[in-house]
């Protein structure tokens, strides 16, 4: 579903921040990656979403290769890749329905859409989203009122309208409590098994991928350390990924 | 030993403090001379005397004295040119608004689609706000004759300037998480612009053209003494032709208008907010 071979992106500064790295993220599968600051979690996952542009190595989303495309076949091709951030970056002044029902607008090329309408066919399937993240009752509520765990609730029901076949997370939790993040993560397992989507989440929090992972990368210094299921994961495997950063 | 050295400030770092203290002296009376000549040469420039205010006050008071009663009878003729001197602010926010809105998109760093639309842009926003509007309002009634249309055509250019520039502003400063949130949705340019961009800043767009609306009935006002209509036109005829009475009346209406736009104005602004 969502394959990485041999990525690469070097810097125009000669800095290395990913080396070949490989990925493979089943439907069904939440695979979590750990690493320390600046190891490149963040940058695998922008070069996926092809926010930066990696300097070698192929992305395979559903299918089709997204390094290759550019303009008009990647914003299609992007269609497939739903991602979630830090923040929930939801459009305040807009209801929450609006908000999630926005995610779909790249299937539509109609007038009515361009010029801000939003589907009437698409407000009933965003209810159903908002009511698969357990929000559905504050679907007329403006997104600004909403508490974080709230918000990046909605940030994935946005991206479930988008209907895509995999999902990328880039430290969904990082501004949240534990019970909050602790229910994200839990969504977001429960969404990879009943929607089939492959999950592919950069975290911080250890304990959360000792919990919820299928799977746990790590990454330092732009390359993968381990890739392996989550009962194999040793302690020592994950405070090594840490500890040379420290050094 | 050392405890007693840091307690005390060494002689060099109490030189520099007081070498510090009496550069800041100097500095502070050299920026009150300054201050002092700044306003003796603006006095000499305008030929400020306060004497004349002494030795006008007759003048003044007779004036007043002739403008009492305010001549009432003269109301239902003075409706007409109110109307017109609103009309013409209404008419000029309203273009002023539908013309700077796409400028100000251009000429906003962070959505504008080139470099050149940026400085084309910014370049026409810069030129129609640096031409006061009383220039625009003579050019204009020199190119279509007297009347209110010149006065809104004044306005409506003018407008561009002062509303493109805070409207280009608002859309620098907006948060674009959003805005990368939905366009990596997969939706297309326009669809984030509408569904991103605009619910994102429209409170404060709208709420700076109702202030615009609002300096823009005041400075209708003022197009009428050179010939662009309204209630302008009116005060100036009537200071022509020494009817003071009529003067006073205007000066009521004037009062009563712009006053009543600045409350609506702001009751609007706030609602926005």
């Amino acid at each position: 579903m969502l394959k990485v071979t041999r990525l690469s992106l070097c810097y125009p500064n000669g800095k290395q921040a990913l080396s070949e790295v490989d990925l493979d993220v089943k439907p069904g599968e939440l695979v979590i990656v750990l690493g320390g600051n600046g190891s490149g979690k963040t940058t695998l996952l922008r070069c996926i979403a092809r926010t930066l542009a990696p300097t070698a190595g192929q992305v395979w989303v559903d299918g089709t290769e997204l390094t290759r495309l550019a303009g008009e076949k990647l914003r299609r091709a992007r269609m497939a890749l739903a991602m979630i951030s830090q923040h929930a970056s939801l459009v305040r002044r807009r209801s929450v329905i609006a908000n999630v029902a926005s995610g779909a607008l790249g299937h539509y090329a109609d007038w009515w859409t361009a010029f801000g309408g939003l589907p009437a066919s698409e407000l009933t399937l965003a209810m159903d989203y908002l009511n698969e993240v357990g929000l559905v009752e504050l679907a007329a509520q403006r997104a600004g009122t909403l508490s974080g765990g709230q918000a990046q609730r909605v940030a994935i029901a946005r991206a479930l309208a988008q209907r895509p076949r995999a999902l990328l997370a880039d430290e969904p939790v990082a501004s949240l409590d534990p019970e909050a993040a602790e229910d994200i993560m839990c969504l977001l397992k429960r969404l990879a098994k009943a929607d089939n989507l492959a999950v592919l989440c950069v975290l911080h929090q250890v304990e959360l991928a000792y919990n919820h992972a299928d799977r746990v990368v790590g990454i330092r210094d732009g390359r993968i350390a381990f890739d392996l299921p989550r009962e194999d994961l040793s302690r020592d495997a994950v405070r090594g990924l840490y500890l040379s950063e420290a050094a | 030993m050392k405890h007693g050295i840091a307690q005390r400030p060494s002689r060099l770092a109490t030189a520099a403090v007081a070498g510090g203290g009496s550069l800041a002296k100097a500095t502070r009376f050299v920026l009150l001379l300054l201050g002092i000549a700044i306003v003796i040469q603006s006095t000499w420039v305008v030929h400020a005397r306060p004497q004349d205010l002494i030795t006008g006050v007759h003048g003044m008071v007779d004036i007043i004295r002739r403008a009492m009663p305010p001549d009432f009878s003269k109301f239902p003729d003075e409706i007409w040119p109110t109307l017109e001197t609103i009309d013409i602010a209404i008419f000029g926010t309203l273009a002023g608004v539908i013309m700077a809105a796409p400028l100000a998109v251009l000429a906003a760093a962070n959505v504008t689609p080139s470099r050149a639309l940026y400085y084309l842009a910014r370049g026409i926003i810069g030129f129609t706000r640096a031409v006061p509007d009383l220039v625009w309002a003579l050019l204009f009634v020199t190119a279509v004759g007297l009347g209110p249309f010149p006065g809104a055509l004044a306005l409506s250019v003018h407008s561009i300037g002062m509303l493109g520039r805070l409207f280009a502003e608002v859309i620098e400063q907006m948060d674009m998480a959003p805005v990368e949130a939905l366009a990596l949705t997969g939706a297309r340019r326009m669809q984030v612009f509408t569904h991103s961009v605009v619910p994102s800043v429209l409170p404060s767009l709208l709420g700076i053209s109702l202030y615009r609306l609002d300096e823009n009935i005041r400075t209708s006002l003022v197009l009428g003494f050179v010939g662009a209509g309204g209630i302008g036109f009116q005060l100036l005829t009537a200071m022509n032709l020494f009817q003071y009475q009529e003067v006073s009346l205007l000066l009521i209406i004037i009062f009563v208008v712009v006053i009543t736009a600045e409350r609506i104005s702001a009751i609007l602004r706030a609602r926005l907010g």
